[in-house]
């Protein structure tokens, strides 16, 4: 068995584009999650029904499924929903989203619903309507303890978007697999590819942990 | 833009099959990497010394690498290191294991370290040896403590699983993409494959919440 | 024998608060089945019982935190608004003390203070700071202005809770077992807080346990149970003299004896 690492270095141009799409795609999804998930949650707390019932079908259907199915879904079903020819780059951004908005939704509404309700009540016992209570005083609490669900969300979000290489979106899984398969390279490209996620990955996983500590809540 | 789902009906036994292998990877993944899991945390908490960056390092990784990364290494990779050649469920179920042990570990590490201090002293007082409070005392609470979040990683497991379809497993995803591609109507599998995963998970969290719910008060102290 | 009724020594001022068969259900249970109420403009009305008997309930009807299945209630001659804007401006009027403080942890304790002048009232920061100063001066905490409510003693975040609700320039203070999460040793100094406001002619609305301080402090005490006022008189009739064989009860269960 001989190894050839020189494989990873020649091909590294590749593998630094296909991370940089990784970023990207984790950015970009987090980025339409983020108010997405915040506005399903407002419509799970307070919407009346029927919308309530939607928003909560919909957080708990896409909580309750495999990423790697809505990505081959959204696939073959969004091209012919919305009629447009989605590029796999926007196909997986689409199912991603749709799977972290749900998450997100659902970290934010249990954020709210942990600020005590007498905190409300002493806010409306001043005379504020109940916008200005939640905005003034149950929000400011509740982002403390939503801040850390968040950064764990985005780790989980950053190793997903490798979901994606199955419909060919060149992110740095589907980069790597591809170089194996050019190559031959295995052991060396896949353990490359793990090393790399490894490189990315350790660090936000340490500045989760430190969020955590920050953040603790203690009652 | 219509449906026929015909074609499920057409290759049940396929996707029966499927689901058969679904439901035993994740049956089998989910208790071995429970039982690793909790080996780890205990040598952890109570190990040697030296062994504990070493733990801390396997578990701060699987934070960091994908499931899909350790499964394509586990089936490509692991068989050129150790010159064993393995099935499809093997890889995946080493790979499975490796993944969900590392966060198995940290659930139990959280249940036990949440029991309160005052617990062990108490039964210190009592006369009782570390090893005896340990299994009498501490773990009885802080495996009620762990079930909600052992729940989800349940869910978790079952989800995974789906991706162990990369490396050609015939769990039920794989069984649904080879259906899917024969029959050209991807839509009427998928959305097959999307209820029946859904009616799978669904009851397992809310059935953890419900059982929670009723011993919660056991883990109460 | 029917009990002679005392004369009502502020009964002359105006009827801030009126109940009138007031009714409350959870459910099956009724938490208030028809209380019959009044209090008087400069009034420290105390409301005793035992727990369960409604009186929290009964100030939370008050300023709508609950509504009501029955009855109705009557704050300054208006009957008490059901929908939420009317609610809401009723409820500057009044000022609530809750048993768990309730002070915003994000915020200072200035910053408590000031809150309800500067986002209901719509006053500057400038001048909810001056009101907020004047109001910590006042219930003895100037110097903890800038400390966060986890940084103060129980008794002290209750009398921020009390200069917050003060705040607002209320017509009547209620007051929900404000010192039963206390420690006895804070108790005082918030039982200190109180006095001084019925000393300065405050409407006050009370439901305590400590009887001693309704006994002292008190104008009028209206005694509960299972959702009924049993009785209700001066302090004097009711701790030395009482009528009803419930209050009776209820007094020595407490080990009152005067």
């Amino acid at each position: 068995m001989t190894l050839d690492w020189a494989v990873v270095w020649q091909h590294r141009d590749a593998l630094v584009a296909g991370a940089r799409t990784t970023v990207l795609l984790a950015v970009a999804t987090m980025a339409i999650a983020l108010p997405c998930g915040a506005i399903v949650a407002v419509l799970r707390l307070y919407a009346g029904e029927p919308v309530r019932t939607l928003a909560t079908a919909y957080v708990e259907f896409f909580r309750n499924l495999p990423l790697i199915l809505v990505v081959y879904w959204a696939f073959y079903v969004l091209p012919i929903l919305t009629g447009l020819g989605l590029s796999p780059f926007a196909t997986g951004l689409a199912a991603l989203a749709l799977n972290v908005t749900a998450y997100n939704a659902e970290t934010f509404r249990a954020g709210i619903n942990s600020i005590r309700r007498g905190q409300t009540e002493a806010a409306m016992a001043l005379g504020m309507s109940r916008v200005q209570a939640l905005r003034r005083i149950v929000i400011p609490q509740a982002l403390r303890r939503i801040l850390p669900v968040l950064a764990s969300t985005w780790v989980s979000l950053f190793k997903d978007t490798s979901l994606v290489s199955v419909i060919a979106v060149t992110e740095l899984a589907y980069v790597s697999m591809q170089i194996r398969a050019q190559t031959f390279r295995v052991l060396e490209m896949l353990t490359a590819m793990a090393v790399i996620y490894w490189f990315l990955g350790y660090p936000q996983a340490k500045l989760v942990d430190w969020i955590q500590r920050r953040y603790a809540v203690t009652e | 833009m219509d449906f026929d789902f015909a074609v499920i009906a057409d290759h049940a036994h396929f996707l029966a099959y499927g689901v058969g292998v679904t439901l035993a990877l994740s049956a089998l993944s989910g208790l071995t990497s429970l039982v690793t899991g909790f080996v780890v945390a205990l040598l952890r908490l109570y190990g040697p010394r030296w062994l504990r960056p070493a733990v801390i390092l396997y578990i701060d990784s699987m934070r960091a690498i994908p499931v899909l990364v350790v499964l394509v290494w586990a089936f490509f990779a692991l068989p050129i290191v150790t010159g064993l050649t393995m099935p499809p469920f093997a890889a995946a179920l080493i790979g499975l294991t490796i993944h969900l042990a590392a966060y198995a570990a940290e659930i139990v590490r959280a249940g036990i370290e949440s029991v309160r201090p005052g617990q062990t002293r108490a039964a210190l007082a009592l006369g009782m040896s570390r090893q005896q409070i340990l299994r009498r005392i501490i773990l009885p609470q802080a495996i009620v403590r762990m079930l909600p979040a052992l729940g989800s990683l349940l869910s978790i497991t079952i989800k995974d699983t789906a991706i162990a379809s990369v490396i050609a497993v015939p769990e039920l995803m794989r069984q649904s993409e080879t259906v899917a591609g024969q029959s050209f109507q991807p839509i009427e599998v998928y959305t097959f494959a999307m209820l029946v995963y859904f009616l799978l998970l669904f009851p397992v969290t809310r059935g953890v919440d419900l059982f929670y719910r009723r011993v919660a008060h056991l883990g109460r102290s | 024998m029917t009990p002679i009724q005392p004369p009502r020594t502020k009964a002359a001022g105006a009827k801030i608060v009126r109940y009138n068969g007031v009714v409350k259900r959870y459910g099956d249970f009724t938490a208030l089945d028809g209380v019959t109420l009044e209090v008087h403009a400069g009034e420290v009305v105390c409301l005793i019982g035992p727990s369960g008997s409604g009186k929290s309930t009964l100030l939370r009807c008050t300023n709508g935190l609950e509504s009501l299945d029955g009855g109705d209630i009557e704050f300054e001659g208006a009957r008490l608004a059901r929908d939420e804007r009317g609610l809401r401006v009723m409820r500057q009027r009044m000022g609530m003390v809750f048993q768990s403080f309730e002070l915003f942890p994000h915020l200072t304790a200035r910053q408590n203070v000031a809150e309800g002048p500067r986002t209901v009232l719509g006053m500057t920061a400038v001048e909810a700071n001056r009101r907020a100063n004047a109001l910590l001066d006042k219930v003895g905490l100037a110097d903890k202005g800038d400390s966060y409510p986890s940084a103060l003693s129980g008794g002290q975040q209750q009398r921020v809770a009390i200069a917050r609700a003060l705040a607002m320039n209320p017509d009547v203070m209620l007051f929900d077992e404000p010192t039963s999460a206390l420690d006895p040793e804070t108790i005082g100094e918030v039982l200190g807080v109180m006095k001084k406001l019925a000393d300065e002619g405050m409407t006050m609305v009370v439901v305590t346990h400590e009887m001693s301080f309704a006994r002292r402090v008190g104008d009028w005490v209206a005694v509960f149970d299972a959702g009924r006022v049993v009785e209700q008189g001066p302090p004097a009739q009711i701790f030395d003299a009482p009528a009803t064989e419930r209050t009776r009860d209820f007094l020595s269960h407490l080990g009152w004896s005067g």
